[in-house]
Parts: C-alpha cells; sequence; structure tokens
C-alpha cells in the first residue's frame, strides 16, 4: 500500500491544536496515511572556551535553558501519543524535534523535500502583527514547495 | 557595579551581539531572550509586539516561560500591567503584593515573583515590549533599568529593520514574479 506521508509542523498554539483535531478527524481511520509532527527549537547558546566571565554565567544556567528545550520536547511527545490514543496506530505516527536551522518556513521546505512528504497540514492565524516583520510561514511554504498538497487551517 | 546590579558591559555586549547579528527576526527575538535568562539567571524573558489592531500584546519569543503560562490569553496593551499604558520602564519587585498584573493567577501558578517590563518603542512610539520574570522578588536597580532600556531602544531599531527588509522582499517576489514578455515592448 502506497503511504501518504503527512507533515505537521507544530508550535503548540490553538491553532495548532486546531490543525491537529482537524488531521485526527482525516486520517486516524486512514492506514494508508503516516503522521510526522514537525516541532523546531532555538537551540541554547554556544559557550566559547575562552575565558570569560559573561560566558561563565551562562554556564551556570545553561542546564535550566537545555531543561527548558528537554521538556518541550516532552511536550511534543505528549501530542504524538494524543494522536495515539486518537486512533492512528502507533507506526504511523512520528515526530522530528530538531533545533531550527534557517528559519520555519524553510525548515519546512528542506524537510518535505528530502523526507517526501506528501500533504502538509499548516495553521494561519490572521490580524498577527509579527506577519509584517517575518511574513506568513504558510506563504513562504506553498510558494516553495511543488507538487505537495498544502492543507491550511484557520 | 553594586551587589544589586545584574548587567554589566559585558552582558550588554553579549546581548547587542545577538540583536544585531541575526538575520531572522525571530531567531534573533529567541536568542536575545536565552542570553537573558542565561546571563542574569533569571527564570524567563519575553519579547512582545504590539499589534494595535487587537491593542494587545504578542509574544515573538520567550524562554524558560510555560506553554501554559504563555497560552494564558490575550495580554492587552493597558491592562498587562496598569501603569501609564507601559510608556516607562516598570518593575514588579513582588507580584504577590502587586494589583498591577492582568493575570495574577497565572504568573502565581508559574512561579513568578518579579517582572520587569521595559518598553520598546520607535519614534515614540510603544512598538513592543521586553520583559524579564524572576521566580524570587527582584529589587531591580536603576542601573539595570537603565541599561535595560538602551537594550529595548535597540531592538526597536532592529525590528524596524527587519520590518523594512520584509516588506523589501515582498516587493522583490511581486518584481520577479513578472514575466519577461510584459516586459517587452508592444509596438
Amino acid at each position: 500500500m502506497t503511504r501518504q506521508k503527512v507533515l505537521v509542523p507544530y508550535n503548540f498554539t490553538e491553532n495548532d491544536r486546531k490543525a491537529l483535531d482537524f488531521v485526527i478527524h482525516m486520517f486516524a481511520s486512514r492506514q494508508d496515511v503516516a503522521v510526522t509532527l514537525f516541532s523546531a527549537y532555538t537551540p541554547a547558546p554556544e559557550i566559547e572556551t575562552r575565558n570569560n566571565t559573561v560566558m561563565e554565567k551562562i554556564r551556570q544556567n545553561l542546564t535550566y535553558l537545555k531543561q527548558q528545550i528537554s521538556e518541550q520536547e516532552d511536550k511534543i511527545k505528549a501530542v504524538r501519543d494524543a494522536l495515539i490514543e486518537n486512533g492512528f496506530s502507533r507506526d504511523r505516527v512520528s515526530y522530528l524535534f530538531s533545533p531550527i536551522k534557517k528559519d520555519i518556513s524553510q525548515d519546512i521546505v528542506d524537510l518535505v523535500q528530502s523526507e517526501g512528504f506528501n500533504v502538509i497540514v499548516l495553521n494561519r492565524t490572521s490580524g498577527k502583527i509579527s506577519r509584517f516583520f517575518t511574513g506568513h510561514v504558510f506563504q513562504k511554504v506553498v510558494i516553495s514547495v511543488k507538487d505537495v498538497v498544502v492543507l491550511i487551517v484557520t | 557595579m553594586t551587589d544589586n546590579n545584574r548587567i554589566d558591559i559585558g552582558v550588554l555586549k553579549l546581548l547587542f551581539d545577538a540583536v544585531t547579528g541575526s538575520n531572522q527576526v525571530e531567531t534573533m527575538a529567541n536568542r536575545l531572550t536565552q542570553l537573558l535568562v542565561g546571563t542574569l539567571g533569571i527564570k524567563g524573558a519575553a519579547v512582545y509586539m504590539v499589534n494595535p489592531e487587537f491593542e494587545a500584546l504578542e509574544l515573538l519569543a520567550s524562554s524558560g516561560l510555560s506553554i501554559n503560562y504563555i497560552n494564558k490569553g490575550p495580554v492587552l496593551v493597558d491592562k498587562s500591567i496598569k501603569l501609564a499604558s507601559n510608556r516607562e520602564p516598570i518593575v514588579v519587585s513582588d507580584v504577590s503584593k502587586s494589583n498591577r498584573l492582568q493575570y495574577p493567577e497565572n504568573a502565581k501558578a508559574e512561579g513568578i515573583q518579579s517582572i520587569v517590563s521595559t518598553p520598546i518603542s520607535l519614534h515614540g512610539v510603544i512598538i513592543g515590549a521586553l520583559r524579564l520574570y524572576d521566580a524570587a522578588p527582584w529589587e531591580v536597580s536603576e542601573h539595570d533599568v537603565e541599561y535595560l532600556s538602551v537594550l529595548a531602544q535597540n531592538l526597536g531599531i532592529t525590528m524596524m529593520y527587519f520590518r523594512l527588509a520584509n516588506a523589501l522582499l515582498a516587493v522583490k517576489d511581486s518584481v520577479d514574479a513578472i514575466h519577461s514578455v510584459w516586459l517587452r515592448p508592444t509596438y
């Protein structure tokens, strides 16, 4: 059976939750659909080796920052488990938790191309002021991908 | 520098490097909040932008704060920290003794004891806020407030740069989308 590979970028917002509900509703009963959750994070600052009092301060607090990132991974695992509880078999659900490489939209595009996803489920919040500074993720993704179905939850 | 001061010129330089060295506004804001938490040893930090349509602060990036706290509800400009519409730096040294917060119960549940809010402004207009959160009462020194204000001013200029760069990229995309056939003379 040919599998449809669905990518769901997830950042723990209300609209992400709506998108997840949509994924459950649309794909949970479809045995030919595999879903991958994708959550990207900003890695903890690099510590320079040279003797520097500021870096020493960060070193002391680095554990806390890394713990925060680790907790974020636990939360994306919980989202994966929610998919399983709502009808997906374990072998059809996975997650990717990785540091941001370029920017979130480009990372999504790169992932779609490298892993061969057929469907992307994005969401859009209207009226966000940040669009003036960063542009819409969905817009950047839509114009950059080819031969991929993009579903947008609003 | 007195014992009360947490920010020195070395810390400020590192924060400025994060602000000026990033090529994406979200990367810049995420890196900045991480460094604030890391260097000052505080619980969390966040950068907000003012959304004039909803008169609310919109989260751009945060570090050290839980998802529940981040999603606590709309942060209204005039209500989130009630003082002069957030036009001046505001220090809430002990949230349990303050009536200024919009979500005091959420702050308590998050383990936040003190908040410092510095407006991010440009040309006299408030466009955002830089907020620091600590798990202990914090008597922030005037020196640190001054340094945070300088940092916030630079954030305002940087955000304007990202706004213009984003607009320019949108124009470039539109121009790139024009097929050369439309540029040929028709006579």
